[in-house]
């Protein structure tokens, strides 16, 4: 079975989401975008994921749950769970490692928790903006040894990835890489790229994606099709 | 001047230092190695807070005999022991990037 998926998305939990970023908007536009396996990843935090996996079930969609991490490299990697207390408590240390500096809404925009039906239910104080203290390889190990996906995630973006701040790609295990534009124009290590949306706001909601070839529409599923390299791109 | 000579005027702190005779006739400062890549001059030492060993890799495609990480960054395991095996200084310094540039400039007569 071929599935559509989009593993790079961002919440209003995220400074530079839009406050209209609901999870539940994300994933019922996903839905209608023919979205089969989403994910939500918000910026250093996983505070948006409980709401997120509800929406999921009532979509009928696969959802994933996420943060895209700042590394102390400033390099953004994707770090996906199959469960969502994992990825709560991934979040937890996440938020843990960032540098002790309150958000200025004004300047980097809110930090907003929201439940299923978008009602306001917090709003983290802690700045998501900063980098985590841990570097792109540690993270990379812990996201493993969590049985969760680490992705380096835009490694084609003249900023925040990791050809821009590092040079180029460490030899580490990945899980896959995710790139703005394929076929990407360097060295990939033998790693299966993906495509992800990486949307702020809701019009870029299914903008990227990419298909996956896999017996399950699952999160073991997807771990297939990147290591068996069965990842296609829209023609 | 020498990268040992450059150490001991600034008096920053040695982390590594494999090939003390080798010769430092400019600097760069970046964090991003993407651009130290495409734009540090051959001879240079690199100003940066980028304490990763891919630094090493980059300092030894281009030629930079030496690595002064600012703002009290420090080194990995793995990074210098890339260091040692690629012949290039690791300094360590509480100053910042600005700073050291400025220092490091004056020394070379460069400013």
């Amino acid at each position: 079975m071929r599935w559509r998926i989009d593993l790079h998305n961002h919440s209003c939990l995220s400074p530079c989401g839009s406050n209209l970023m609901l999870p539940a908007v994300l994933a019922i536009e996903a839905m209608d975008a023919g979205i089969d396996i989403l994910a939500l990843t918000d910026h250093n935090s996983s505070r948006n994921l409980p709401a997120f996996a509800e929406a999921c079930e009532i979509a009928g969609i696969s959802g994933v749950f996420g943060l895209e991490v700042t590394t102390m490299e400033e390099v953004h990697v994707l770090a996906l769970f199959e469960h969502l207390h994992d990825a709560m408590e991934f979040g937890e240390f996440i938020e843990f490692l960032l540098p002790d500096i309150r958000n200025v809404r004004e300047l980097f925009g809110e930090q907003l928790i929201v439940d299923l039906a978008g009602e306001v239910v917090g709003e983290l104080e802690k700045s998501l903006y900063g980098a985590a203290d841990i570097s792109f390889e540690n993270l990379i190990e812990e996201v493993l040894a969590r049985d969760g996906l680490a992705i380096p995630a835009h490694i084609d973006r003249p900023s925040n990835g990791v050809l821009s701040n590092l040079g180029f790609l460490p030899e580490v295990r990945y899980s896959a890489l995710e790139a703005i534009r394929v076929p990407v124009m360097c060295e990939t290590l033998g790693n299966s790229i993906i495509q992800g949306s990486d949307a702020h706001v809701i019009e870029h909601i299914g903008r990227r994606f990419c298909f996956i070839e896999s017996e399950r529409r699952d999160f073991q599923g997807l771990k297939d099709a990147l290591v068996n390299h069965t990842v296609t791109f829209r023609t | 001047m020498t990268v040992q000579n450059l150490g001991k005027a600034l008096e920053y702190k040695t982390l590594v230092m494999p090939n003390p005779d080798a010769d430092i006739i400019n600097g760069y400062t970046s964090d991003l190695l993407s651009d130290v890549m495409g734009n540090a001059p051959e001879g240079s030492v690199l100003i940066t807070i980028q304490g990763h060993k891919n630094s090493i890799a980059v300092a030894s495609l281009l030629g930079m005999p030496a690595i002064i990480l600012c703002n009290n960054r420090s080194a990995p395991d793995d990074m210098q022991l890339a260091a040692q095996k690629e012949g290039i200084a690791i300094l360590s310094t509480g100053d910042t990037q600005f700073t050291a540039s400025y220092r490091v400039a004056h020394l070379l007569g460069r400013v």
